[in-house]
């Protein structure tokens, strides 16, 4: 058979295989110090290329890689301080939350009690009074008979909610104030919120003590 | 150093298991054709073969990636990184059984892979949809295969390495390292929720970049100055380029969940990656660049796969930046890209080499001219005409995803003639790979007769003159 160089039945080589190793053996081995002064430009350019690349790499993981953060999923996310906003919280809805919790037992979710042992909240001249009045009856509790809108309550007693010695709730400054400012706002209510400073105030003024008496209550103005 | 003239002994003492490997892999190559062609034919004619379930679309584009990858482009690549080391070597390959073993129960596990996803039994993960109880038998089977290989290397008569030993071998040990983690990963102890894309995302990015790549730039390595007989131009990077692939290459997983519900740092180390890796690109492009100028067939379908592979490199990195994956993502672009490397790059590249090899492995030449031409115009024309046909899909895709106010069957309706235009190029690459396999059955028959043999001039280009 003919020798064709161009026959696509079979490619050529023009290297043999040793040829071809030791000639690129050579050629990592090369010396181009006898040129002097001529130096070529595309290992230079390789190079910095290379370089370049790395930079880009180091710029745009340091912008955009999120710290690392296993928390942070959007890439143009700013670095947070570490520390969690403080969330503010809507003291009606907590107030409500306490409410439905506990005092819709007694008070009933109509704010109306029961007729003859729990008094309403709903129009009361106590709930819409003076806060100092009303934040002594939830802290420390009520004993004994109390007239509210005429009629006369006596038979239950209004438990301790404050951080008080002997309560069973426990709740903090900021939970009362809560809670009476939403009974202070449901059922038609129209009075002003109560803030936790108010019934911190009236807290650190007392400190410990039994339940409060129609009396006692009576005295604050 | 004697001479040795290109069809040697050599070769005829490790024909099998290649000439195995590669027929089993073009035969792969004709069914994957197939199921290509009919799930295209799906895209924009929902009804066709509808009622057959093998031939429905979710199985049949299953059955056609797997057969591409594990049954094509595996045993093909797989034969000719052991060709070349055995080449290198300048020995026969030793632990011939082995391949042959590997190669019986890797085609076995792929054929078993395809009936149990041609029964609905697939996987929801990208270029991993075969069942979890194949994939042991692909570990196994292709570290077999393997095993010929790095005796080759390990056993190579002069210390002397070159740049298709590190592809070669880095190959040959990735793809068990990363089936092993993979199937541990995702089947046998499957990690939860959002690390399971990250896990499967760097599979089928690592599968590419660590072995398919690898596999075909060693033979691109070879055959490029074997028939250009010069040295490489600036091999004195290809190390560089070589090792900026390996340790990036892995990275480069999280490109496809830019935007996912990942941790952020995930996405942004993958499109750092894919910039890194522009640098082995380019050092493989001013390596190769000979292969431009340079005659013959094997060459011609290698270039193209060198300017596929780069291209692929730019569209990996543009695509990857947060800007443009918005437009291209979930859309036929990942397609498009996907068909570049795989089609484009890795097999063009695989046929190149198997052009250049199987004359000097059978010591025949090609039976047909004509059909050697023939599969290089419809190849190229065909992988043209798909990438471009699902770019412009996907541009059309894009723009109209965007659009809150065009409804879905709107937009199918748009990409219509694009997809029409992809399943012209399905059937141009099918008949184009038909060609390929008649042409190498005959040539393959040729080994049995006496007659036709290659014939090589001798090739001396780089010879040192002294000695």
């Amino acid at each position: 058979m003919s020798e064709l160089p161009n026959d696509p039945r079979v490619d050529q080589a023009k290297a043999s295989d040793e040829g071809l190793l030791d000639a690129h053996e050579s050629a990592l081995g090369k010396q181009h110090a006898p040129d002097g002064a001529k130096y070529r430009l595309l290992p230079i350019a390789i190079l910095f290329t290379l370089s370049g690349l790395i930079l880009f790499a180091g710029t745009y993981l340091n912008r955009y890689a999120g710290h690392y953060s296993a928390r942070i999923f959007n890439e143009n996310a700013k670095p947070s301080s570490g520390a969690p906003a403080a969330v503010k919280i809507d003291p009606v809805a907590l107030g409500k939350t306490q409410f439905n919790a506990v005092c819709i037992t007694c008070h009933q979710s109509t704010g109306l009690g029961i007729a003859g042992i729990y008094p309403p909240l709903a129009g009361s001249e106590w709930v819409n009074g003076p806060s100092a009045r009303l934040i002594r009856i939830v802290l420390y509790g009520l004993k004994g008979q109390i007239t509210v809108e005429g009629h006369a309550y006596g038979a239950a007693a209004m438990p301790v909610f404050g951080q008080v010695a002997g309560s069973a709730y426990n709740w903090n400054d900021e939970k009362v104030a809560a809670v009476l400012t939403y009974v202070r706002q449901e059922w038609g209510n129209k009075s002003g919120p109560v803030t936790a400073d108010e019934v911190a105030a009236v807290h650190k003024a007392i400190g410990d003590r039994k339940e409060m008496s129609e009396a006692e209550l009576e005295a604050v103005k | 150093m004697t001479m040795k003239s290109e069809y040697s002994p050599t070769d005829a003492a490790s024909r099998w298991p290649l000439m195995l490997l590669i027929i089993s892999g073009a035969s792969w190559l004709v069914l994957a054709g197939v199921f290509a062609l009919i799930s295209s034919i799906q895209l924009h004619t929902p009804s066709f073969m509808a009622l057959c379930p093998v031939f429905t679309y979710g199985r049949g584009v299953a059955i056609a990636e797997t057969a591409f990858v594990y049954g094509w482009l595996a045993n093909a690549g797989l034969a000719l990184a052991l060709w070349v080391l055995m080449r290198l070597s300048g020995e026969p390959l030793r632990a011939q059984n082995w391949a042959l073993g590997g190669w019986t129960f890797w085609n076995l596990g792929v054929l078993g892979a395809i009936i149990g996803l041609g029964l609905g039994d697939l996987t929801g993960f990208e270029l991993l949809e075969l069942p979890g109880y194949i994939q042991l038998i692909l570990f196994f089977s292709y570290a077999a295969i393997a095993i010929p290989g790095l005796l080759a290397w390990s056993g190579r008569l002069r210390r002397v390495s070159f740049a298709s030993h590190w592809y070669a071998a880095a190959a040959l040990f990735l793809f068990p390292w990363l089936l092993s983690i993979v199937h541990v990963m995702l089947f046998s102890a499957p990690v939860r929720g959002v690390l399971q894309p990250i896990v499967a995302g760097w599979y089928a990015q690592s599968v590419w970049t660590l072995v398919l790549a690898p596999l075909a730039l060693s033979i691109a390595y070879f055959v490029v100055p074997k028939v250009t007989g010069k040295v490489l131009p600036s091999y004195e990077f290809a190390s560089l380029g070589f090792w900026c692939l390996i340790l990036v290459g892995g990275l480069t997983g999280g490109r496809h969940l830019v935007g996912g519900p990942v941790p952020a740092w995930i996405a942004s180390v993958a499109v750092v990656s894919c910039a890194l890796l522009f640098f082995h690109t380019f050092v493989v492009l001013l390596n190769l660049r000979g292969a431009f100028t340079a005659p013959g067939v094997a060459v011609k379908f290698i270039a193209f796969g060198v300017a596929a592979y780069v291209l692929g490199a730019v569209f990996d990195t543009v695509t990857s930046f947060h800007v443009v994956a918005v437009q291209t993502q979930f859309t036929y672009f990942d397609e498009a890209q996907k068909q570049l490397a795989l089609y484009g790059a890795a097999t063009t590249i695989l046929f190149g080499g198997i052009y250049f090899a199987v004359p000097r492995i059978t010591g025949k030449a090609w039976l047909s001219p004509l059909l050697v031409r023939g599969h290089l115009m419809l190849s190229l024309l065909g992988i043209m005409l798909l990438v471009i046909s699902l770019c412009a899909a996907g541009a059309t895709q894009s723009h109209d995803l965007l659009d809150a106010k065009v409804p879905f069957a709107t937009i199918t309706a748009h990409t219509r003639d694009s997809l029409v235009g992809v399943t012209a190029a399905e059937l141009i690459l099918l008949l184009g790979n038909i060609c390929f396999l008649a042409n190498f059955y005959g040539t393959a028959c040729e080994i049995l007769k006496i007659s036709s043999p290659a014939t090589f001039s001798p090739s001396s280009a780089m010879e040192t003159p002294a000695s």
